[in-house]
């Protein structure tokens, strides 16, 4: 395992940051869109928020060539638009509208999908993107593509028995896998510590042979440095794994008032923020707080515009069922 | 293309895979054992050196790789075969198969493909005991988005796995091991493929229809012999497919003799017999002179012992049994 020091950096840090930035912002923005569809009941399913987790997911994105195959997790929504997605789709998808990724069939973030930009989809069943990203890491190598299936899952995820399957064979394969564990230290209302015995995932990852990063999660630079690196080290051949140790700052689902949580905790995990932590860092460096208010109201505005866009699309009739069960 | 030599339903499922290959290179192998030894059933023998290891790989004991990673695959443009050793084992990648396989193109809004084979080694033979011997085709035509081949004798088992193979929509294929060494003409034409969804009729007769898969079939043409001195003419309807399912093949044939039995291995209860008879009383009604029956296997898990297999799913006596009781009607 290595740590990622801030050492490592690259020359352009402003520069790679201000990205970085951008897509966080875009993500809370969009994510802020499906709390207020939740509130006002235009939303009836459950959101699983991804405050707090944005920086990593930005971070590992921004690393992924736009051919590169995701597989995103159930939590938040930064993923889908930091790799290309059109937030049109993501919400047509919350709204049930034909417009959405699965042409009306979706109603939250759990199917979206684009193979164009990679994006395969994500499964209701935690876990299944192990398997699912050996065999696109297989197609890819076997075709003599370059791409790379990067799965992220969270830490209650990493239990199942399908991380020794797939981990196994990725690496008596050499599959170009990356295997982004978002480290939350919650599975809904369990502490990892107290269901797994241990706050650390990455020593497995390490056992099966995977390059291993431990990264801190709120650092969206240090995320994607580390992103870099596993994803050229999968390119080569080597399993990459990466442990991101993130805070949820909200509950599992909106409406979780996590009665289970200390509010200290909760506080602790708030003052982690990384869109802040991101912004203090471009500020140092002499952006000019102006201009992150900018990126942030952009960022709002883009949403709230492809919410309209969104509602403008009609939903689907009936028949709708019928369709796309066979190719 | 005029060879005529018989060959086993092991070698024809073998063929069927080694001209694949051939054909188009997406087309790989996966499973345990399947590489270096050629399959624990001898099935996979010569595919190894032909196509060396990046086309046949042998894997651990890894079912939810095996059925998963081959969703992966397919959606990733290859053509996955993945081999379970026993079709029991096809139950251990539940997630992988009755979710993954078969949901997650429709779940992303039929925007993915999944161009995948599983093969299921079934059937209750040799005493490997209740969990290496069933025939769950049933589990999964309760599944929407898998087609279902069951083949019965060589000729369908290489023209369905061919299908299969080229099929855009995952494929579970039930090949039953009691049938491995039967004997069959099989055309060595490369382009010769069996169709899903048309069944066929594998003996033809008046008095009594008895619509029977896989292994099944072959017990069903003995019963019609010894019938046939009874003077009870039975007309044998192999659907060769389960999904997609060919009624209309059946109603023909229910439309001559007026009376249905319908035969599998698999246990009775809620098994795939229910769903025929149930279309049957649905769509045939009218035609029908006497109820639908079902004959099948135990409702038991089945036992190690190989003196008591016999007894646990229909055997020819007890077929003949049915269809004359059916005649009287």
């Amino acid at each position: 395992m290595t740590a990622v020091s801030p050492d490592t950096r690259g020359t352009d840090e402003r520069g790679t940051l201000l990205r970085l930035y951008r897509e966080i912002a875009r993500g809370r923005a969009l994510e802020d869109v499906v709390h207020r569809l939740v509130q006002e009941r235009s939303f009836r399913g459950f959101f699983h928020p991804g405050r707090g987790q944005e920086g990593l997911q930005a971070g590992v994105c921004a690393a992924l060539d736009s051919d590169d195959y995701l597989l995103y997790a159930h939590r938040g929504l930064t993923y889908l638009t930091a790799k290309g997605m059109d937030p049109v789709e993501v919400l047509g998808d919350f709204h049930g509208r034909v417009v959405g990724s699965t042409r009306g069939l979706g109603a939250g973030t759990v199917h979206c999908v684009d193979p164009e930009r990679g994006v395969m989809g994500q499964g209701g069943t935690l876990g299944s993107s192990f398997t699912l990203s050996a065999g696109l890491a297989l197609a890819s190598k076997a075709l003599g593509e370059s791409k790379v299936a990067c799965a992220f899952f969270g830490d209650g995820a990493s239990a199942r028995g399908t991380f020794l399957e797939a981990g196994v064979t990725a690496k008596a394969w050499g599959l170009p896998v990356v295997w982004v564990c978002e480290n939350n230290g919650w599975a809904v209302s369990a502490r990892v510590q107290d269901v797994q015995g241990t706050n650390d995932i990455a020593p497995r990852a390490e056992a099966l042979g995977f390059h291993t990063q431990v990264v801190d999660g709120q650092d969206a630079l240090a995320v994607h440095e580390a992103a870099l690196e596993a994803v050229a080290q999968a390119r080569s051949g080597v399993p990459a794994f990466i442990e991101a140790k993130t805070e949820r700052i909200d509950g599992h689902y909106t409406g979780d008032m996590q009665p289970y949580r200390d509010r200290d905790e909760v506080a602790v995990a708030k003052a982690r923020d990384p869109l802040d932590l991101a912004g203090g860092r471009l500020v140092a460096l002499g952006e000019d707080p102006a201009a992150l208010a900018q990126i942030r109201a952009e960022a709002e505005a883009e949403m709230a515009a492809a919410d309209a866009a969104a509602r403008q699309s009609p939903f689907p009739d009936g028949s709708r069922i019928h369709e796309g069960l066979w190719a | 293309m005029t060879e005529t030599k018989p060959i086993t339903y092991a070698w024809a499922i073998n063929h069927a895979i080694d001209e694949e290959m051939e054909r188009d290179p997406a087309v790989f192998l996966m499973g345990q054992d399947v590489g270096r030894m050629g399959g624990v059933f001898g099935l996979t023998r010569g595919l190894f050196d032909k196509y060396g290891a990046e086309r046949v790989r042998d894997v651990s004991i890894v079912e939810h790789l095996v059925v998963g990673g081959a969703v992966g695959a397919a959606m990733g443009g290859l053509r996955p075969i993945a081999e379970v050793q026993f079709a029991d084992f096809l139950l251990l990648a539940g997630d992988e198969s009755f979710h993954k396989m078969a949901k997650w193109r429709y779940m992303h809004g039929g925007r993915l493909s999944v161009p995948m084979v599983v093969r299921a080694p079934c059937g209750i033979q040799g005493g490997v005991g209740a969990e290496h011997s069933q025939s769950p085709e049933g589990h999964y035509w309760h599944t929407p988005g898998v087609k279902i081949a069951v083949p019965s004798n060589p000729a369908d088992a290489k023209g369905l796995l061919k299908s299969a193979i080229r099929d855009d929509n995952p494929v579970i294929y039930f090949e039953n091991r009691r049938l491995y060494r039967n004997k069959g003409v099989v055309s060595p034409d490369p382009d010769l493929l069996v169709p899903f969804g048309r069944g066929t009729v594998a003996r033809p007769g008046s008095d009594v229809t008895v619509v029977a898969w896989s292994a099944m079939v072959p017990a069903a043409l003995e019963a019609a012999e010894v019938l046939e001195r009874e003077e009870i003419s039975v007309e044998i309807i192999d659907p060769r497919t389960l999904v997609p399912f060919d009624m209309e093949t059946v109603a023909a044939s229910v439309r001559k003799t007026s009376r249905l039995l319908v035969l599998h291995e698999a246990s009775l209860t809620a098994g795939p017999g229910a769903e025929i008879a149930a279309r049957a009383a649905d769509e045939l009604f009218e035609l029908l002179d006497a109820p639908v029956k079902r004959l099948a296997g135990a409702d038991i898990p089945i036992p190690q012992n190989m003196a008591l297999e016999p007894f646990c799913f229909p055997q020819t006596d007890e077929i003949v049994s049915a269809v004359r009781d059916l005649a009287k009607w």
